[in-house]
């Protein structure tokens, strides 16, 4: 198969995979996604363009991951919801050995007793890398377009 | 039936509600209708915001430059902060002053003049109309009076203070000086954070939610359930009932400030009683909670409220003012700017942005908070009948020596009640 397309399909597969995680509840397995050493960041569009630091998550190093995925499944007190991701608009650029990519986001949040909600909408701005077989992410920076969220982001993105 | 005083139910304004009389516990209790009644909240941005108080609006900082500007709030009214041509910070509604048209839609930005999109109405960095198009007609037709003075149409300014990098805006004109205002005990905490140093601006977070305002404020002066609600606070001792705390308010009990130093990860008589302990919970990567002594005296966080609007916060090394911007009696939206000192080092800027995890609308901490107080709010939902009860540590209002107590709680509806007349 022409590589370029074998590339398409395994990153379709690996943001699949991505959202599933997220969206079944399995947070315990999102760490495994990534490679150390890893950087996982939200960001606000806001912050994003005036170049001001302030992420509103920040992971940097799978034992962060691993803590916020913890915190997130076992200790924040939070109304039970359901999320859903849609990644669109995947597209790769190879840098040497890591892989540059760049996709859209949504994700649709339903709190149980309401109508579904757009939490956020934004742009992945991701680097992976091979490990093994299997592409991993070495970072991941999710900038997210509006500045105010509704309520809170009780999970990671 | 007598049809005189004695039919409440039949007022000339019903929206006034002359039935709902406060519980008769006074300030132990908090009717469950000041959360959701349309009346009581347009009193409230009549008499609290709009009335002789002191909003936080912005942090120096966020405009250093002649021209740059930030959109700040009081009340529900938008206000442009500004940073003159001599180094002033100026103040106006967000308002042009010909059609009423929002003057600036960015949160944040840089101009060297304002210029009304509409009419093109154009105004200096002090406010003032330095023009206008067709002002004196086109081909000798048209045009404004000859008695249209420009001085006379400037934007409608804001009264501001200004103390050690933050910004204060008030609308009233009987509005105190903002140090009598703070009082000189919650002054000197307010001066701990804002000590005269150079504040560097880290960035924002911003989230909307349903919640009456006063929810948000209550949840900050409530220091039990610091102690109850929040695991990272009770495991790790950031903020927890058997640490050495303090309330300290000023003489009215409108701004408080809860103070503590950070205790360890043991089984001890508090801990024993919060279900929320985990003595074996271990952060994988404890970078998280490495935290250093960088203010004088023993307390490792204070937490501020400055009647009306805003949180002061310095947990650890995480700085943040938390603005409060109401918007109906069932929602409000809760700004964030988090910051250091200019000469913060490198390592300690990373500190502060590793410890913000805590706080904001993904916060490991504040997350618990912006999800209780929608919770709280559909429960006043639940019927205006009902009232919170505020008797931890008794019933008085005098500072206290540790933090299982509602006393900020009773001096904050003692305050409120006067302003409101209630």
């Amino acid at each position: 198969m022409n590589s370029a397309l074998a590339l398409r399909d395994e990153l379709e597969e690996l943001y699949a995979e991505y959202c599933d995680v997220i969206d079944s509840g399995a947070l315990e397995r999102w760490p495994d996604l990534f490679v150390e050493p890893c950087l996982y960041r939200i960001v606000s569009k806001e912050n994003w363009d005036k170049g001001l630091p302030l992420s509103l998550m920040l992971c940097e190093s799978l034992g962060m991951l691993r803590d916020r995925a913890f915190a997130s499944q076992k200790l924040n007190v939070y109304a039970p919801r359901t999320w859903r991701h849609s990644v669109t608009q995947i597209r790769a650029q190879a840098d040497g050995d890591e892989i540059a990519a760049r996709a859209n986001f949504v994700i649709f949040e339903t709190l149980h007793d309401r109508p579904t909600q757009i939490l956020c909408a934004g742009r992945y701005l991701d680097k992976l890398v091979r490990s093994g077989t299997e592409l991993r992410f070495r970072e991941k920076i999710c900038v997210y377009d509006s500045a105010l969220i509704p309520g809170s982001i009780v999970f990671p993105i | 039936m007598d049809r005189g005083e004695n039919a409440p139910m039949t007022s000339k304004h019903p929206e006034e509600h002359p039935t709902r009389v406060w519980p008769a516990e006074g300030d132990c209790r908090a009717p469950y209708w000041i959360y959701t009644d349309p009346a009581i909240y347009r009193r409230e941005l009549e008499r609290i915001f709009e009335g002789p108080t002191w909003s936080y609006v912005a942090l120096e900082c966020e405009i250093p430059h002649p021209g740059d500007y930030k959109r700040g709030s009081i009340g529900e009214k938008s206000v442009l902060i500004v940073r003159g041509e001599g180094g002033e910070v100026n103040g106006f509604l967000n308002r042009c002053a010909h059609r009423g048209v929002q003057l600036c839609q960015d949160e944040s930005g840089h101009v060297r003049e304002f210029m009304c999109p509409y009419h093109q109405w154009t105004y200096d960095l002090s406010g003032r109309l330095r023009g206008l198009p067709f002002l004196r007609g086109v081909k000798g037709q048209g045009g404004m009076p000859q008695d249209f003075e420009l001085s006379d149409h400037g934007l409608t300014p804001i009264r501001i203070h200004v103390r050690r990098g933050a910004v204060f805006a008030t609308l009233h004109e009987a509005t105190p000086p903002f140090e009598d205002y703070l009082g000189e005990k919650i002054l000197a905490f307010y001066d701990r954070v804002f000590d005269g140093r150079q504040l560097k601006l880290l960035g924002y977070s911003r989230q909307r939610l349903a919640a009456n305002w006063k929810v948000m404020i209550e949840n900050i002066r409530d220091t039990c359930h610091a102690s109850l609600l929040h695991v990272f606070f009770v495991t790790f001792g950031l903020f927890r009932a058997d640490q050495p705390s303090k309330v300290r308010m000023d003489d009215e009990g409108f701004h408080a400030a809860l103070i503590s130093e950070r205790g360890r990860q043991e089984l001890t008589d508090a801990t024993r009683q919060i279900r929320s302990f985990k003595a074996d919970l271990k952060l994988q990567d404890p970078r998280l909670l490495d935290t250093v002594r960088e203010f004088p005296g023993d307390a490792t966080v204070v937490m501020h409220t400055i009647w009306p609007n805003l949180i002061l916060q310095q947990q650890s090394n995480t700085l943040a003012t938390r603005q409060i911007v109401p918007r109906g009696p069932s929602e409000f939206d809760l700004h964030w700017t988090f910051f250091g000192y200019a000469d913060d080092d490198e390592e300690l800027t990373r500190r502060r942005l590793r410890q913000a995890n805590l706080m904001g609308p993904g916060g490991l901490v504040s997350m618990d908070d912006g999800e209780i107080v929608a919770r709280a709010q559909e429960g006043f939902r639940a019927g205006p009948d009902g009232a919170s009860i505020a008797e931890m540590g008794g019933r008085d209002y005098t500072d206290s020596d540790h933090m299982v107590t509602d006393v900020a709680l009773r001096a904050f509806y003692r305050g409120y009640r006067k302003v409101m007349g209630l």
